[in-house]
């Protein structure tokens, strides 16, 4: 039994999946964090009293935000497939999911920016407004910064989401670890395919989460 | 404060702001006219939700006045653009009760932070930091954050940051407030420092007499949204003309008004200078005649005693002269309240 698993051919295709798991996740976390942490600024700074305030774009923002947290991620990914394809040119495969995974992830990570950017003491805001800060710069030079460690911990939670979509993906058509599970534990009820499936995305959103707080720790000057 | 302090650098009139809360509207200042002179500490007091706060507040436009004019070295603060407001602000240093450092950056970092923002450049802006931190006398620190340092050491980093880029006014909102007593009195003494030396007009937002009492050449009280009183800390803590200014003197009521013959009311100031010797006990068994305590409110903090206590002397000129001349040969702070109404 355990030969079947690790063969060969197996283990060859493990890895490619691994690989293309690591691509989905790395690709979209990516552009999706962009995107999430322009709106998660926007979020914060346009309220009606934030430092330039914004109501209409803030309530539009956070409409679309809701919406799209809303929505169960597998009907996302087919909701959003017309603008896949005309990205793309196809609905499969690992590219063809970054689309989705993308534009599923930025919500998710515009809320955790927002979280973080709120935590940052109002009365540190007001001293650098008080010595000429403008908006720009209280971004810049305060918000993100004074954040920087609550952002890096908000990242990981945000990685290890979009990593557990880009699995679920793997029902749709997705590559990738996920793709493996569906197409071998699931349709031919191969149990230890799955098992192993389920560890290796395990391990990986354990590795995430402790280089993340990692990271966080190390990046945090106010407890020394 | 020099001669030629007549000139006023802030100039408020008419100046009203009204809070738009959920429970209605809340009026902060009513129509408060204030000058405040050039190289002067001004102190403004009062109880909490007196108005103070918005008062400071309104003067850099932290808080977007209602109504009424601010006048800061020249420039009508509430007409400035956004795009302008920034650069009006960088002639105003402000401090705060709770510091509102950087917690990200090191102390040396901020006090550059200032500087940044107005594009100064990085080695001129090293230059200065290191500078205000010898003035500060934080040099040593310079590298520490500033969850590395004391509460009295991130304040002097604060009043560093807000002096560093030179400004003409420093306001202080409750700046001591969060401090313990000793590190109170040191950050007095920076501010008074920074006064003489560099010329800085200071307004001190607090609702402690003591600290209106150390450093102030003015006062103004306010209460409940309006300035009662105004004046120097002696005229206007000795005999407060309003009722606000006799609640700041004395928060446990006033000190009984006695008929008839006797003796001079005294107000003996304690501010931590005298360590807890027996200060009235010691005048009465030298001087051999009694007191009446009309008033205490003092505390002893690390063997030092802060407060006020106001006394009454007994109707006799020679005792009142030896009680005198005993305070002094002991340093204590006192102000005659009430001259006696007896024959010497």
């Amino acid at each position: 039994m355990l030969k079947e698993i690790f063969s060969a051919e197996m283990l060859r295709l493990m890895g490619a999946g691994l690989l293309e798991t690591l691509y989905m996740t790395a690709v979209s976390s990516a552009a999706a964090y962009a995107i999430g942490l322009v709106i998660g600024v926007v979020l914060v700074i346009g309220r009606e009293d934030g430092i330039r305030p914004m109501p209409r774009l803030c309530r539009l923002l956070g409409w679309i935000v809701n919406f799209v947290r809303s929505a169960p991620f597998l009907i996302f990914v087919v909701f959003v497939m017309p603008v896949t394809r005309f990205i793309t040119g196809t609905t499969l495969g690992a590219t063809a999911m970054l689309v989705p995974l993308t534009l599923g992830g930025a919500p998710f990570i515009a809320r955790m920016v927002e979280s973080s950017l709120r935590e940052v003491d109002a009365g540190v805001i007001e001293a650098a407004q008080s010595m000429g800060a403008g908006a720009w710069q209280l971004v810049t030079r305060v918000l993100l910064p004074e954040a920087r460690p609550s952002l890096i911990s908000g990242a990981a939670i945000s990685v290890t989401t979009i990593l557990s979509y880009s699995a679920l993906a793997g029902f749709l058509g997705g590559g990738g670890l996920g793709a493996i599970a569906t197409n071998y534990g699931y349709y031919r009820g191969n149990s230890q395919i799955m098992l192993v499936m389920i560890v290796a995305l395990v391990l990986l959103v354990q590795l995430v989460q402790t280089v993340g707080g990692y990271l966080a720790r190390r990046a945090d000057r106010r407890i020394k | 404060m020099s001669e030629k302090a007549e000139k006023s650098i802030i100039k408020i009139r008419g100046l009203s702001k009204t809070f738009r809360g959920a429970g209605g509207e809340v009026q902060a200042l009513t129509d408060v006219d204030l000058d405040i002179r050039e190289g002067e500490i001004f102190g403004i007091i009062g109880l909490s939700g007196a108005g103070k706060s918005t008062l400071v507040r309104c003067i850099n436009l932290l808080e977007r006045p209602s109504a009424g004019s601010v006048e800061v070295d020249g420039r009508e603060m509430t007409a400035l653009t956004r795009a302008e407001l920034p650069e009006a602000r960088r002639g105003i240093g402000m401090i705060f009760q709770g510091f509102n450092l950087l917690m990200q950056r090191t102390a040396e970092e901020n006090i550059r932070f200032p500087l940044e923002i107005a594009g100064v450049r990085r080695s001129e802006a090293r230059a200065r930091a290191r500078e205000l931190l010898e003035l500060v006398g934080l040099s040593e620190r310079a590298q520490a954050y500033p969850a590395q340092l004391s509460g009295g050491q991130r304040q002097r980093v604060a009043i560093a940051r807000a002096l560093a880029a030179r400004p003409r006014v420093l306001l202080c909102d409750e700046a001591t407030s969060a401090l313990d007593p000793t590190t109170t009195q040191s950050i007095l003494e920076l501010i008074r420092e920074i006064n003489r030396s560099m010329g800085v007009t200071v307004v001190v937002i607090t609702h402690e007499m003591r600290v209106i009492e150390q450093i102030c050449h003015r006062v103004a009280i306010i209460d409940r949204s309006r300035i009662c009183e105004l004046g120097t800390p002696d005229e206007v803590f000795i005999r407060p003309q309003s009722e606000a200014g006799r609640r700041l003197l004395y928060p446990g009521g006033e000190p009984p008004q006695s008929a008839g013959a006797c003796g001079a009311a005294l107000r003996l100031a304690f501010d931590g200078e005298i360590t807890d010797k027996p200060i009235i006990a010691g005048m009465v068994l030298a001087t051999g005649a009694p007191v009446n305590i009309l008033y205490a409110s003092t505390r002893v903090i690390d063997g030092r005693t802060y407060g006020q206590t106001v006394l009454r002397l007994p109707a006799d000129g020679a005792a009142e002269r030896r009680m005198l001349a005993y305070l002094e040969a002991e340093g204590v702070t006192y102000q005659l309240l009430e001259e006696g109404s007896f024959d010497a």
